[in-house]
This record gives structure tokens, C-alpha cells and sequence, in this order.
């Protein structure tokens, strides 16, 4: 190695950087106020130097890991190197200006060691309310970006350790729900002071121009190991092709196309020819695209590789200013992070199939299935909102069967309990939420399984809006699996017996994505999330991992017979 | 633990308040119970929905089970675990149905043991929380044993601090494959409601709050895929063990480390009843070191580094990351290769003294002899700090004291209890609460209003910050009665003596070779002081200390090894 600085202190360094990013995550998960943030974890935080180079994250949600280098750079930027003063934090939510989504807040604080910027800290995180045309944000139908919520430049929230009131007094009066906005944001705010903390200790301990070393020294290893990964990849040029099923305003498919070249240790991922960007919110904005790629070759490489900036510098990503995965101003964006962001990463998968069967996986369920809802909770009298999402099952991978009902590849997040649901909000009763059998796509290694869930409206009225994906397109199998099966939506009302779809009963546009619905007490929502494809030949698959499969309820006897071929079944469970 | 096809549905519902949805049908209920018994079940596990707030429904359907199933162990969730979140509570709960059978099992058959032995008194087992139960109740609450080992070694800790007077004490607890590490604040231990037990379940009881990582004698070095060298999780264990064991390991662990850089002598390892051979070792470390550039004895300096750096960082864990700062803590170690690590690792955490009390090696052991009966009780209500109801919250307290005092005195407790109180609150939309104790006697409003503003200033303390003005909320409440047990004098156990002094030399970097001190522990007199470099020997166990550090035996007993780092 070429290294001058020892191994020994690199590890330490790179550990301790990490394990500060996880006691970020672990006092916003524990003081924060909105499940989204304290069931689910619907953030990451991490460290940059004062140049924007991201030193150290930890094991939070992908698509904002990659986005928040975007933020950031740009924060930089417009803030200017000498724009930050000791104790100022530093918020932002726009996406045209490298924020991965409206509801998607970073804040950030500069570090300072005597006198000197050394480094920021920042998290960024999913707020369950933005100040959007409907409760939650992430409407269905917004046309502009403008209808997602209240964007924020990156403004000071606090400067120089003192609150600044007057953006807080903005942002306070434009969130339907002020009081879990300022507990969340404290929250963050928390987090940095602490991690603040801790990096002076780091300093204070190790002194600053060791620190600084070893920080350049990581990032130049985990490039060189990233371009290690790469180079093991056979060199040549794959392409895979996948849509966007509609946009919440027209009924069309929006085609995404990817040519990937592998190029020794150079990966470029070229999306030209992708469909031009939808009017509807399902749009990537550049950042989302490019962490996308990201997500799928950090599955696909070496786990123990430092995750810093250093991984990032093999990808070149070319995306068409003015489509669906380079949106131009002012394209709303929201499901962009959520729907669209998965289809991309599990893109690569499919694309290098053939090249690398040993790390790839079949295509995951692919949507967030983001269901808002909102109101005005009638025990309290108190404004209440909430992003739900769901599992979906993951695909099936070589020597495994895909996880079922996992929050999508881009997530990483927790799913909600019951009982945390149902007493933070009052305007649902859970009735039923379960696997699907024969939802994950079949194979020799089994796609996981999607489920169902069924609520119950216990208020008098509740708004909600939904921004779901692949109700209409099967997430594929690779290498001669089969398809996982697509997921749905469907509401009853009061007093009826039937299934309807929201087109049907209230004339949305889209039976996927939609906003501002409202319903009433007795009636019922219905969302079926999708599994994941399948991996390989079903004929291949082990008869008893099939036969384990019909005991446990995961694939009926029918499909063991008809798609495994397990003739000899005879259905003993 | 429990596969889907055993996992049933019960059609019955409470809402978030408690009230019913649907009442529960015995029928069904019955005819659940034939599913059971046709399936081979050796135990069950009940849990519903919102049980931590009304017990009703689990009560029916034990009930049931009880009728329909005779003898068929049964694990209820709102005892297990009366919490909220339906998956932890769930799996905590399955987790004690399976080990339920199994102690109940083991304990009968150690009783009768121990009876045949002529041993006729009451005996008792070690709880996760640091107390100790009557071999009964233990048989009717498996999970409470989660993870007793370590607990045991957190009450000799206790016991260690408050006759050393050292109120903050961390703790390092190194053996052959494992470091635990734990703390021990103002005299308290702290515990934790949120465990991932082994297998990466969630165990939702009162446990010590302890880490554990890979880090133990017969940890083994490795360099990985980027050119780094890693110190663990796998382990050499006892077979084969170290390379100097002699039993055909291959790979150069941590105790070969120390070997090599004269830590240990060959000869009096495990009081002289095995001798280590470095011949092999050199050699294994010179292949490993190649790669990094590395000769033997600095590779071997690194090894101990690395082992002594993923020490300091679970220590960090549980101090830096719960908001204390390590530097005013005393570092306690113990377990065989504790002492021989944790002044370095103290050096790494600028902790000023290490103490190493008496019998390091059998230390956690001890702490089952000199545990408290404890008996936990928990009552769940939700209430926000502007509606109490401070009558129903009273008389709650009395009603579970009453119960907790009564357990006590079934587990054979005559003395007079100490009892304490403590709400779990957090800011009314966090879901994440606090414990905080709260004075004795009537709880009115002044007293509550003196618990919100322990909480805000808890909060503060934690994290930094504290929200003015916002309402709190209370989310259960929880009494502990603890039996004291008679003092037990450790001055008259037995240990080997060995008068002779010697001088060794050992490794340091950066300065290679020095001569160090060889001072056999039982030839310490009260008082004395000895300078590093140094090598404190004894049955089961060694200490070392880097040059600059110095080691004095204390009346009481345990070594204090002052580290040179000013606090």
C-alpha cells in the first residue's frame, strides 16, 4: 500500500466518523417527533469536509445518501466558502437547487476548529408535512413544483448559535402541522450539536492535520477499491429497459432506457432516450438519478469499502436535461425519489444480469406505495398528517430468495407498528395486513412476497392522496425467473360491498396517484403492495424449499404445481 | 423461532384506548387450541394488539388455553413485555415461550441436583436486570435470564465501586472470544429496554445496558480485502485457540500478540497449568505482517492496538454515545485478558485510574453471590403532563408495590425493601421515552410538576436541548423493590500465593524492548506502589502497564492503575 498514514489510526478514523453518523440517526430517531422519522428512519446523516466531499455516512436511506452530496455542493456554492459563521445551521429543501424532494430537508452546520471551517455535518430527512396542495405532501397530481410545498433556499435557521426567527415564523405558519415540524427539526438540530461534538473530540484527540490526512487518505482508498470492484466486472456495453406507468395526469407509459458501459474501472450509466419528462410527479431530478445508480453498485460491491466520496468518483451518469430522469424547472418531483429512483437502481441489475448472475438480484416491488393522509385529529383538536409507505417483496438472487415486504431498495426504512399507527393517528383502523402467497415471482430462487393492507376511516373525515407504482407492470424476473405480481388500490364506502378503484368512485385521473380525496367515516382503503421478480428457473428450484413454501403459505399448491412442477404434490398442509 | 405456519390468528380487536372492537370469540379461541395441540407445540406465545393497555382480551384467551391445553407452557405478552410496538412485543414474548420449557427443565433438574447433594435451601438464578429471582419464579419468567452473565458482572462491579467509593465506573469485561463492555453511573447501572438478543430478534425486557463485540483472547487478526488489518469477530475460541496453545490454530490471535511482546509469560498462564509456545508465532505473524509492511513484533503491537481500539469503541457506546464522557469514569476490568488490556484501552479513552479488583477471572460469578433480589412491576397508562390523573396514578403505584413487596417476601425476603419510582415520559409526539426517578410518598401536583422538569433538564442533559412549554407525556410507570442481602467477605476466600519479583522485558512501540517489573500480585503489600512498564500476575489473570503508569494495591484490595491521563 501506498499509503503513508498507519492502517491501525485510518481504521479508527474511518470508524469513529461512521459510528458519529449513526449516533446522528440514533438521537433524531429517539427525539424525534413524526413516525416517519422515529418508526420508520426516513433520514441519513453525514459528514462532509469543507471543500463538499462526503468523509463518512452510515447505514441510513440510499437515495438520500447520494442526494445529500448534490445539497450540499450546492449550498456551498450559493452560500459562498466564507458564507458560514460558528454556530449557524443551514436549511434547505429545494430540488432545484439539489435536494432530492420538497419534503426532503437538510440541515447542515458548519464545524469549526479554532477560527478555521474543518468540516459540516448534516442530516437530511422526510418531514411528515411541507406546506404541499394536500396533507403530507407527495400529491398525486401535482403539475409544478410549486404545489409540493414550501421551498426553501439554503437559509440560515440559525445563525451564530441564536434561532432566527423569522424563518422559523415562515416555515412555522406554511406546515399544516407546526408542532411536530419544530419537534422534528429540533430533533435534527440535536443531532449535529452532538455530532459537532464529537468531530472536535475527533480533532482534539488526534489533531486537526491528522484528521485532514487520514480523511483524504480514506477517500482516495475507497475510490481505488470502488475502481477495483468495477475493473471485476467484465468490460462492455449492456442496456435494460423499464417505465413509469403513469404520471397521476395522463395514462401513458414514460419508458426510462439505460446503455451501461463498463470501462475498466470507469462505469458510465447514459439514460438517452428516456421518455421527456411527465407533467405529472414522477419526474427524477439529476441528484435522484444519480444516487440511484449509486444505491445499485454500492449492493453490488464490496460491503467493507469505506462510504465515503471516494465511491462515487468512477460514475460518470448521462441524463437528458428535460426528461424523466433529468426533469427541467419547474416539473413537480415528489415521486420522482420515491417510484422512480428504485426503477433506475434495480435497472442496473437487470442490465448486468448476464454479466454478473452471482450479484445481482430480480427486479424489487419498485414503489414506496406513499398513501398521505391528513386531518384534524377530533380527540385533540390538533392538525395531524402522515407519509405512509409499505413493504414490497425483493427480488429473488442467486442463493436467496428476496425479502418479502421490505420498504423499497432506495428506503432502507422501517415499517410502521400498528399500535404506533393507530395512536399517533386516529383517522385509521388496521384490519388486515398480510403476505400475499404466490405474489413473489417465481424462481429457482423466489421473489419475496407483497402484501395487503386494509384500513378502516374511524373519523368523521380524512384527506388522502397516493402516489403508488407497478399496479399495472409486473417487477421483473431475471435469468428465466418469473414476475412478481403488481400491487393496487381500492377503496369501499360506508355501507357498500364492493372494490372500486378511485377512478371509479371519485373520478381521479389516475387509479395510482392522486390527491386531496376525501373520505369518511366506515370507509375502507385497500392497497396490495407488489412482490419481486424471480430469479432463475422455477423447474430448477429445490422441491423442498417448495414444499416449505406451501406448509409456511407463501406459494399455494396450485402454483407448486403448475409453476414449480412439483407434480408429486399433493398438498399434505 | 416460530414459523409462519405456527403463527395463528386470533379475530378480536381493542382499539389504542383499550376499548373493544371485537370481543373475542371462545369458539374460535377453542378451536385454535385442537390446531395447537395437533401441531406438536411445546409452548405458546400470546400477543394482541394493544395488550400493554388492556390486558382483557390476553387474560380470555389464557384462559382458554389454560382449559383446553393443561400443563402446554403458555407466555403472555402484557407480562412478558407490556409494551407498545406489536412486533418487539411479539417476539420478546416467543422468546420466552421457548425458553420456557427449557428452564423450566433445567432448573428442576438442578434443584433436585442439589437436593440429592443435601443442599436443601432456596436457591436463586441471575436476572438480565442485575437482580436475583428464586429458582421459581425464574421457571415462570425465562426471558427475565436473558444475558445473566454480564449482569453478574455488573454487581461485583457495584459492589467493587461503592468500597472503592468511585461512583462512575466503566466496565471491561474481556474473556476469550468476547468483550463486554458496561457503566455504571453515580453508583447506578443503567439499563435498557431494547436488546437485540443473539439471533437479531428484538427482546423487549429490562436489561443491563451492555455491549458486547468481538474482542477476546483468541480473537483473530486478518487483513481484509482493502489492505486493512481487523482484529475479530471470529475467534480461535479454546480449540484450537491461540497458535501458542499448541492445539493446531494457525491464525495469530490477540493472546499471541501478547505473547509475543512479553505480556505473558509462557510459564504462568492459567497459574502455570498450561505452558504457551511462542515458536510457531513469530512465524505466522511475519506471513500476515508481509502484505502490510509490517515485522512481527509491530505487527503484533498493532494487533493489540486494534483489539485495544474496538475496546475503546464500545466503550464509547455506552458512555459517549448515552451522552457521558468516558474521561470521568473509573475503568474496572476483569474476565481473563481484562486487566491485561484495559489500561491501554484507558489510555485510548484519556480515562484517568483502571482498578483491577480481586479474582478478575471468576469476577462476574461473584456477582451472582452478591446480587439483590429484585422484582420489577410496571403499570401502563398513557396520560399528558396537562390531564394526570393523579389519584388513579397513586393508587396504581400502591397497587403494584403492594404486588412487587409481595413477590419479594414469596422469594423468601424479610427485610426491610428499598423501593423506587420512576415515570417513562418523553415529549408528547416523540416515541421514544425516558425513565425518571421520581421522589417517594404522594405524587400531587407540585410533585409532578418536579418530574416534568427532571425530565426537561434529563432531556437537556441527553441531547442537548429541551422543548419549553411543550406538553410531556407519560407512558408508564414503574415500581422496583429491592431485597438487600447480607454482605459477603471476600477476605476470606482463598488465593495462591507467590512472593517472587521478577523483571521481563516487553515490547512498547516506538521504543522496543524495555525492561518491565514482574510483581506477582499476592506479594503486593497494601499501599504499594509499582511503576510501569509492568506485569501484575495471578491466578487466572494478568496486568499490564505502559511506561508512565503507575499501579498501587489499595487497602481494600483491588489494584488502582493510575494511566497519567488528567481527566
Amino acid at each position: 500500500m501506498s499509503t503513508v498514514i498507519d492502517p491501525v489510526a485510518l481504521t479508527v478514523v474511518d470508524n469513529y466518523l461512521t459510528s458519529c453518523c449513526r449516533d446522528m440517526g440514533v438521537t433524531m430517531m429517539t427525539t424525534a417527533y413524526s413516525p416517519i422519522f422515529n418508526e420508520s428512519l426516513d433520514f441519513s446523516c453525514v459528514i462532509f469536509d469543507p471543500r463538499g466531499n462526503m468523509l463518512a455516512q452510515a447505514e441510513f436511506c440510499p437515495s438520500q445518501i447520494g442526494t445529500i452530496k448534490f445539497t450540499v455542493d450546492w449550498t456551498i456554492e450559493e452560500l459562498g466558502p466564507d458564507g458560514f459563521d460558528e454556530g449557524d445551521i443551514v436549511i434547505h429543501d429545494d430540488p432545484y437547487r439539489g435536494s432530492g424532494h420538497v419534503p426532503e430537508h437538510m440541515l447542515l452546520k458548519p464545524v469549526f476548529w479554532e477560527g478555521a471551517l474543518v468540516a459540516f455535518v448534516a442530516n437530511v430527512a422526510h418531514m411528515s408535512e411541507v406546506g404541499a396542495k394536500t396533507p403530507g405532501g407527495l400529491s398525486g397530481d401535482a403539475t409544478e413544483i410549486y404545489q409540493e410545498g414550501l421551498l426553501l433556499p439554503p437559509v440560515k435557521i440559525k445563525r451564530r448559535g441564536e434561532d432566527v426567527d423569522d424563518i422559523w415564523k415562515i416555515i412555522l405558519s406554511n406546515h399544516r402541522t407546526p408542532r411536530v415540524t419544530l419537534g422534528d427539526f429540533r430533533a435534527m438540530i440535536g443531532s449535529l450539536d452532538m455530532a459537532e461534538r464529537r468531530i472536535h473530540a475527533l480533532i482534539a484527540d488526534y489533531g486537526l492535520d491528522f484528521v485532514q490526512a487520514a480523511a483524504d487518505e480514506l477517500m482516495a482508498i475507497a475510490e481505488r477499491r470502488m475502481r477495483a470492484e468495477i475493473e471485476a466486472i467484465p468490460d462492455g456495453t449492456y442496456t435494460f429497459e423499464d417505465a413509469i406507468e403513469d404520471d397521476g395526469i395522463t395514462d401513458r407509459d414514460y419508458p426510462i432506457k439505460l446503455t451501461l458501459t463498463i470501462d475498466g474501472g470507469e462505469v458510465i450509466a447514459d439514460f438517452t432516450g428516456s421518455a421527456p419528462q411527465a407533467v405529472g410527479p414522477v419526474n427524477a431530478i439529476y441528484a435522484v438519478t444519480a444516487s440511484a445508480i449509486y444505491n445499485a453498485f454500492l449492493h453490488l460491491t464490496d460491503p467493507t469499502i469505506p462510504r465515503n466520496e471516494g465511491c462515487y468518483r468512477p460514475f460518470t451518469i448521462i441524463a437528458p436535461p428535460g426528461t424523466i430522469v433529468n426533469c427541467s424547472f419547474p416539473a413537480p418531483v415528489a415521486g420522482g425519489n420515491t417510484e422512480t429512483s428504485p426503477r433506475l437502481t434495480d435497472m442496473i441489475f437487470g442490465a448486468l444480469q448476464h454479466a454478473i448472475p452471482d450479484r445481482i438480484a430480480a427486479s424489487c416491488g419498485g414503489t414506496s406505495s406513499p398513501f398521505l393522509f391528513g386531518g384534524i385529529d377530533p380527540r385533540t383538536g390538533e392538525p395531524y398528517a402522515h407519509f405512509h409507505f409499505e413493504g414490497v417483496g425483493w427480488g429473488g438472487r442467486r442463493g436467496l430468495d428476496g425479502n418479502s415486504m421490505v420498504v423499497t431498495i432506495n428506503g432502507n426504512c422501517r415499517n410502521t407498528p400498528v399500535e404506533v399507527f393507530e395512536t399517533r393517528y386516529p383517522a385509521f383502523r388496521i384490519d388486515s395486513y398480510r403476505l400475499v402467497p404466490d405474489s413473489g415471482g417465481p424462481g429457482e430462487f423466489r421473489g419475496g412476497l407483497g402484501g395487503e393492507r386494509i384500513f378502516t376511516v374511524t373519523v368523521p373525515e380524512v384527506t388522502v392522496s397516493a402516489l403508488l407504482n407497478r399496479m399495472k407492470t409486473e417487477p421483473w424476473g431475471v435469468l428465466g425467473g418469473g414476475e412478481g405480481a403488481v400491487g393496487g388500490l381500492w377503496v369501499r364506502r360506508a355501507g357498500t360491498a364492493e372494490w372500486r378503484t378511485f377512478v371509479e368512485e371519485f373520478g381521479t385521473m389516475s387509479p395510482s396517484k392522486f390527491s386531496g380525496v376525501t373520505l369518511r367515516d366506515g370507509d375502507q382503503v385497500r392497497i396490495l403492495m407488489p412482490g419481486g421478480g424471480g430469479y432463475g428457473d422455477p423447474r430448477l428450484r429445490d422441491p423442498e424449499s417448495v414444499r416449505c413454501d406451501v406448509a409456511e403459505g407463501f406459494v399455494s399448491a396450485d402454483a407448486a404445481r403448475a409453476v414449480y412442477g412439483l407434480e408429486s404434490y399433493a398438498g399434505e398442509a | 423461532m416460530a414459523s409462519r405456519r405456527l403463527c395463528l390468528g386470533v379475530d378480536a380487536r381493542l382499539d389504542s384506548d383499550g376499548s373493544v372492537v371485537k370481543p373475542v370469540d371462545e369458539d374460535e379461541v377453542r378451536a385454535l387450541c385442537r390446531t395447537i395441540r395437533d401441531s406438536g407445540a411445546e409452548a405458546v406465545a400470546i400477543c394482541l394488539l394493544f395488550s400493554y393497555v388492556s390486558t382483557e382480551h390476553e387474560e380470555q384467551v389464557k384462559r382458554i388455553f389454560e382449559e383446553e391445553l393443561g400443563d402446554l407452557p403458555v407466555s403472555v405478552s402484557h407480562e412478558v413485555a407490556p409494551i407498545w410496538r406489536e412486533y418487539e412485543r411479539s417476539s420478546t414474548t416467543i422468546a420466552d415461550a421457548y425458553l420456557r420449557p427449557l428452564l423450566g427443565r433445567y432448573v428442576q433438574s438442578l434443584d433436585s441436583s442439589l437436593r440429592s447433594a443435601g443442599m436443601t435451601r432456596e436457591w436463586t438464578l441471575m436476572k438480565s436486570n442485575g437482580g436475583a429471582m428464586l429458582s421459581g419464579a425464574a421457571a415462570d419468567a425465562p426471558i427475565q435470564t436473558v444475558m445473566s452473565g454480564p449482569a453478574g458482572g455488573m454487581t461485583a462491579t457495584e459492589h467493587v465501586a461503592r468500597a472503592l467509593g468511585e461512583p462512575n465506573v466503566l466496565t471491561l469485561d474481556m474473556g476469550g472470544t468476547s468483550a463486554d463492555v458496561g457503566i455504571l453511573v453515580n453508583g447506578k447501572q443503567r439499563h435498557t429496554t431494547e436488546y437485540e438478543i443473539e439471533w437479531g430478534l428484538p427482546a423487549a425486557v429490562p436489561l443491563i445496558d451492555i455491549k458486547s463485540i468481538g474482542a477476546g483472547g483468541g480473537s483473530i487478526a486478518w487483513v481484509d480485502a482493502g489492505g486493512f488489518l481487523r482484529v475479530g469477530p471470529r475467534s480461535a475460541g479454546a480449540e484450537p485457540g491461540p497458535i501458542c496453545y499448541g492445539r493446531g490454530g494457525t491464525e495469530p490471535t490477540v493472546t499471541d500478540a501478547n505473547l509475543l511482546l512479553g505480556r505473558l509469560d509462557p510459564e504462568y498462564f492459567l497459574n502455570g497449568r498450561m505452558r504457551l509456545d511462542a515458536s510457531s508465532v513469530t512465524e505466522a505473524m511475519e506471513a500476515l505482517g508481509e502484505p502490510l509492511g509490517l515485522g512481527a513484533l509491530e505487527l503484533a503491537a498493532s494487533i493489540v492496538e486494534i483489539a485495544n481500539e474496538n475496546m475503546a469503541s464500545a466503550i464509547k457506546m455506552v458512555s459517549l454515545e448515552r451522552g457521558h464522557d468516558p474521561r470521568r469514569f473509573a475503568l474496572l476490568a476483569f474476565g481473563g485478558a481484562g486487566p491485561l488490556h484495559a489500561a491501554s484501552v484507558a489510555r485510548v479513552l484519556g480515562i484517568p485510574r483502571v482498578i483491577v479488583p480481586q479474582h478478575p477471572g471468576v469476577f462476574s460469578a461473584l456477582g451472582l453471590l452478591l446480587a439483590d433480589i429484585r422484582v420489577d412491576k410496571v403499570w401502563t397508562q398513557a396520560f399528558r403532563s396537562n390531564d394526570v390523573d393523579a389519584e388513579l396514578v397513586n393508587r396504581q403505584f400502591g397497587r403494584i408495590t403492594e404486588r412487587a413487596v409481595a413477590e419479594l417476601r414469596q422469594e423468601g425476603y424479610a427485610g426491610e425493601p428499598e423501593i423506587r419510582r420512576a415515570i417513562n415520559m418523553r415529549y408528547f409526539g416523540q416515541n421514544y421515552e425516558h425513565e425518571v426517578e421520581i421522589e417517594g410518598g404522594e405524587l400531587d401536583e407540585a410533585a409532578l410538576e418536579r418530574a416534568f422538569r427532571g425530565f426537561d433538564r434529563l432531556h437537556a442533559e441527553r441531547y442537548g436541548y429541551r422543548i419549553e412549554g411543550e406538553v410531556i407525556e407519560l407512558v408508564s410507570f414503574k415500581v422496583t423493590v429491592i431485597g438487600r442481602r447480607p454482605h459477603l467477605d471476600l477476605a476470606r476466600a482463598r488465593a495462591s500465593t507467590r512472593r517472587e519479583r521478577s523483571t521481563r522485558d516487553v515490547y512498547v512501540r516506538g521504543q522496543g524492548f524495555v525492561e518491565a517489573a514482574v510483581v506477582h500480585r499476592s506479594a503486593l503489600e497494601p499501599g504499594e506502589h509499582v511503576e510501569g512498564p509492568a506485569v501484575i500476575e495471578e491466578e487466572g489473570s494478568t496486568s499490564f502497564l505502559e511506561p508512565g503508569m503507575t499501579v498501587r494495591r489499595t487497602a481494600e484490595g483491588p489494584l488502582v492503575i493510575e494511566t497519567g491521563m488528567v481527566a
